[in-house]
This record gives C-alpha cells, sequence and structure tokens, in this order.
C-alpha cells in the first residue's frame, strides 16, 4: 500500500516556543491511524501542521506524492484533506445549512443530500443556528462539512471530547464507516480504549516526539504501557 | 416644528452616509481585521472619480464608475499594502499604514484637482423639491436614502444568500477553519476589502451631489463612522447602520435646539452608551444573529 501522508522530521513552533520536536508520521491508503497523548503532547500541532495552519519551520510533509510542507491551507484542502479541528470549530453564527455550504466541494459521492440521510439529527435542524446544537449535533456537523469536501484523507482531532459515552460510541461508529468507504483517516484521541479499538496502528506522543509507534492490537493488550504511554486521563477507559 | 424636521432631515441624510461608511468599514475591521483609518480617503477618491468621469459618462454612468473603479483601487491597495498586515496582530501597524495612506490620498486629490471646492452636477429634475411645503426635501434627497437602502439592502442579500456572503461571514468568526475547508481566504479577504472601499467610494459619489467636494470631505466623516461603529457595536452590521442612523438623526436634531452642540452631541451618546452597555447596542450578536 503506498503512503497518502508522509511527514518526515517535523518542527513546529509557536513564535519562539519549539512545540515538535521532530515528528515523522505515515498513513498508507485505506488506512486509520490513531495518535495518542497526554495533554500538550502536541498531538493537535502535529495535525495543524500537516493541514497548513502552522506549517512545519523544518522538516517535510508530503501527501499524495506532492510537497505541501509550506502550501496555504486551502490548496492542502484542495487535494482531498478534510479536517476536524480540536472544539469542532463550527460556524455559531451560521445556520447548519449554512455551515455545510462553506466547504469547497471536490466532486464526489458526498452531498448535503446524502449527508442529511446519514445524519438525519442536522437535516431536521438545518435552519438552525450553530450554536444551538448540541455537543453531539456540533461533532456531526463538523465531520459532515469535512466530508463534503470529498477527502481522500480525513484528519480529526479529538472527536470524543466532551461527549457522553452514547455519543462518543456513535462518532466511533461513524468514523469507522468512513473507513469502509476508502477514506484513510489520522485520528488524534485521548480517550485509549476508543482510540485504539478503531485504528489498525498507532503512534503515541510525548513532549512533541513520537515515543512509541506500532500495532493498534498490540498496544491495546498491553495496558501497562497504555498507561505509560496515555497518562492518567487514559486509566479509567483502560482500565 | 419644521424647523425640526428639517434638521431632523438633514440629520438622516448625513445619518445614511455614516451608515453606508461604517457598513464598508465595519467589514474590513472584521474580516481584514484591519482598522481602516483611510476610509474617508477612498470616499473622497470615489466622490473626485465621480466629478472626473461625469463629463464623459454623465452622471448616472460616474455613480455606477465611480464606487467600482474606487474598488479596484482597495483591490490594490490589499494587494500591495494591506495584506502584509495579517501577519502582524498588532493593531499599531494597521493604524499607521492607514493612516499614512489617509494622507497621501488627501495629497494626492488636491495636487491632482486643486485645494478648493468644485461642484458636481446632478440632473435638474433630481434637484427640485419634491414638495412645496417641505422645501428641504429634494428629489435627490430622496433619491441617495433610496440609494443607501438599496445598497446595504443588496449587501445584506449578498451575505446571507450568497455562497461567498456566507464564507464572508464564516471567515469574520474563524478564519482558519475556513481555510482548511478549502476557501481561498486570501481571495476571500481581497473581495472584501474591495467591498468595504466600493461602498466608501459609492457614498462619496452620493456625497459629491449633496456637498461640496473638496480634498478633505473624507476627515468630518471618518470620525462619525468610527463613532456609529463602537454605538452599533463593533461587529455587528447591523448596529453599524443603526449607529449611523441614529448619531446622524441625533445630530440634525440637535442642531434645531443648540447648533453649537450638534458636533458634541454623537460623543456625548458614544460615552452614555459605553458607560452603560460597552459592547455597544448591537455588539457580541454578531452577524445576522
Amino acid at each position: 500500500m503506498s503512503a497518502v501522508l508522509r511527514a518526515q522530521d517535523l518542527h513546529t513552533y509557536y513564535g519562539k516556543s519549539h512545540i515538535l520536536h521532530g515528528v515523522s508520521i505515515e498513513v498508507a491508503e485505506g488506512e486509520l491511524v490513531t495518535l495518542l497523548g497526554r495533554n500538550g503532547a502536541g498531538k493537535t500541532t502535529t495535525l495543524r501542521s500537516l493541514v497548513g495552519l502552522t506549517p512545519a519551520r523544518q522538516g517535510r510533509v508530503e501527501l499524495f506524492g506532492h510537497d505541501t510542507t509550506h502550501w496555504p491551507a486551502h490548496k492542502i484542502s484542495r487535494l482531498g484533506v478534510g479536517y476536524v479541528p480540536e472544539g469542532r470549530k463550527i460556524f455559531s453564527n451560521l445556520t447548519v445549512l449554512e455551515n455545510l455550504s462553506v466547504p469547497v466541494s471536490r466532486p464526489g459521492r458526498w452531498t448535503i443530500e446524502r449527508i442529511f440521510e446519514l445524519f438525519p439529527n442536522l437535516g431536521e435542524r438545518r435552519s438552525s443556528w450553530g450554536r444551538q446544537l448540541s455537543g453531539g449535533e456540533q461533532e456531526m456537523l463538523a465531520i459532515a462539512r469535512a466530508l463534503l469536501i470529498n477527502p481522500k484523507l480525513l484528519l480529526l482531532d479529538e472527536p470524543s471530547q466532551g461527549l457522553a459515552p452514547l455519543l462518543v460510541r456513535e462518532v466511533f461508529r461513524t468514523i469507522s464507516s468512513m473507513r469502509k468507504e476508502g477514506i484513510s483517516i489520522l485520528l488524534v484521541e485521548q480517550n485509549a480504549r476508543f482510540g485504539l479499538d478503531v485504528a489498525d496502528r498507532v503512534y503515541v506522543m510525548n513532549d512533541g516526539e513520537v515515543v512509541h509507534s506500532g500495532c493498534a492490537r498490540e498496544l491495546a493488550q498491553d495496558e501497562e504501557q497504555v498507561r505509560a504511554f496515555a497518562g492518567a486521563e487514559s486509566r479509567a477507559a483502560v482500565g | 416644528m419644521e424647523l425640526v424636521l428639517f434638521d431632523g432631515f438633514n440629520g438622516l441624510i448625513q445619518g445614511a452616509f455614516y451608515a453606508l461608511m461604517a457598513l464598508g468599514l465595519s467589514l474590513i475591521i472584521s474580516l481584514n481585521s484591519v482598522i481602516n483609518f483611510a476610509h474617508g480617503g477612498f470616499m473622497v477618491v470615489g466622490a473626485y472619480l465621480a466629478f472626473a468621469l461625469a463629463p464623459y459618462l454623465g452622471f448616472w454612468g460616474a455613480l455606477i464608475a465611480g464606487p467600482v473603479l474606487t474598488g479596484i483601487l482597495g483591490i490594490l491597495v490589499e494587494r500591495f499594502l494591506v495584506r502584509y498586515l495579517y501577519a502582524r496582530p498588532d493593531p499599531v501597524y494597521s493604524l499607521l499604514l492607514t493612516f499614512g495612506l489617509a494622507l497621501i490620498i488627501e495629497d494626492s486629490v488636491r495636487s491632482v484637482w486643486g485645494a478648493g471646492g468644485v461642484p458636481f452636477a446632478i440632473p435638474s429634475w433630481l434637484d427640485s423639491p419634491v414638495s412645496e411645503t417641505y422645501f428641504f426635501i429634494t428629489g435627490y434627497r430622496v433619491f441617495v436614502m433610496s440609494a443607501i437602502t438599496l445598497a446595504a439592502g443588496a449587501l445584506f442579500a449578498f451575505l446571507r444568500l450568497s455562497r461567498f456572503g456566507v464564507r464572508i461571514r464564516a471567515g469574520i468568526l474563524d478564519l482558519e477553519t475556513v481555510a482548511a475547508l478549502g476557501v481561498n481566504v486570501y481571495l476571500l479577504r481581497a473581495v472584501n476589502f474591495a467591498i468595504g472601499i466600493a461602498l466608501a467610494g459609492f457614498a462619496g459619489v452620493l456625497a459629491a451631489g449633496v456637498l461640496q467636494l473638496s480634498p478633505t470631505m473624507g476627515n468630518d466623516v471618518i470620525m462619525a463612522t468610527f463613532v456609529a461603529i463602537v454605538v452599533g457595536g463593533i461587529g455587528s452590521l447591523f448596529g453599524s447602520v443603526l449607529g449611523g442612523l441614529l448619531i446622524g438623526l441625533a445630530a440634525g436634531v440637535t442642531s434645531a435646539y443648540y447648533p453649537v452642540a450638534s458636533d458634541v452631541v454623537i460623543y456625548v451618546i458614544m460615552a452614555i452608551v459605553l458607560i452603560v452597555r460597552p459592547r455597544g447596542l448591537l455588539g457580541q450578536e454578531g452577524l445576522f444573529e
């Protein structure tokens, strides 16, 4: 399988603070890769470097064979990279339907009609303001918005954050079904159990570095190591 | 009573100009994050362009060409000057740049067309009063009010109904996420800046028919425009319109009763609003909420 995403030795800064210290990550076609780590490990910064929002100062990002390290975000998106940011970042001042008309769609199977079939709640609330939606609906809207790009690669930043367990399961079902559609996925998670359940491979980050990479199933069986890597937050989830 | 009506109507016209200027300025502040002190300068450019073009294109041609050319100038200014401010969030840079730009525009106009005022002819059928009792309501003034209402309505429709307009509103809230969804935010900001500047140009052409043209005619308007935005609430386009009309009307009515206070009353209103409701009348509500 060929790599859709290959990031090599990324060094990313916010102003003068050095956040990523040589991060290397690969996602193969059709693969679901999870990025685990504690708060502040650099997971979000890694995603931001990949989508062009905080470009790496050193290193190289390759997407679908293009060197996109210094490309502007919109150009990267138009290659077929969908991004669901941390905290959803839906447009609270727009209606649901307006939110869905912001992305620049590439030709493909995902249309607003199909989105409303998959997420009937959003269809019913199409005229509601973004800020009137519940947390779960906001998450679905953020995923729907990224799907309308018709992505070949989907990057999700903590889609389970702040959701009730039932909703978390629904979100992960949706992610699994995206994957069955042939979309490659890079998933950032703090919830180690869910993150490992759905993934093929896993990277664990700490202090801006990748400290472990390997098969998700193997890591899932090694509870001691999950605790050591993913920190206190995941203890309850794993144990 | 008639004097109050007279001054009130004058104030309303003045307020409509403030509202139109404040709309454009508000768009630019919100999406381009630039406090544009040259906004009054662009109004002057629009007015003088109309004056220069009217002999060739007639009044109606100049009314269209003036704002369009001002908007094109806006695109150039955004591309070669303002764009470099985006990476510098410190407002001092944008103040320095646009204040300098305002001075450059004023002196350029002065060196081309002279320091004195020049007359701008409007069609004679628009120049006569629509009623004998209310002699101050000329056809042109009714026309100005309608044109400004139409321009504001068109802007709101554009922002509500067109995909580009929806993206501008989304970008005002969160430009990064808009970019990550594939929208070329450089183009979005350039067009937004041009729209704001074209509105200033349009205000200039309309004002040319009411006031005498002079290189400094933008200076009086720009301060009132900022007051309108603060009163209406920064970030709210409806607030800008409301703030503009309110302070225009207040200045007009005050000049009927106590003329010397008519300049100062808008600042008094601003101070009261800032004390009672610091976010402005419609602030925080955001766009169209």
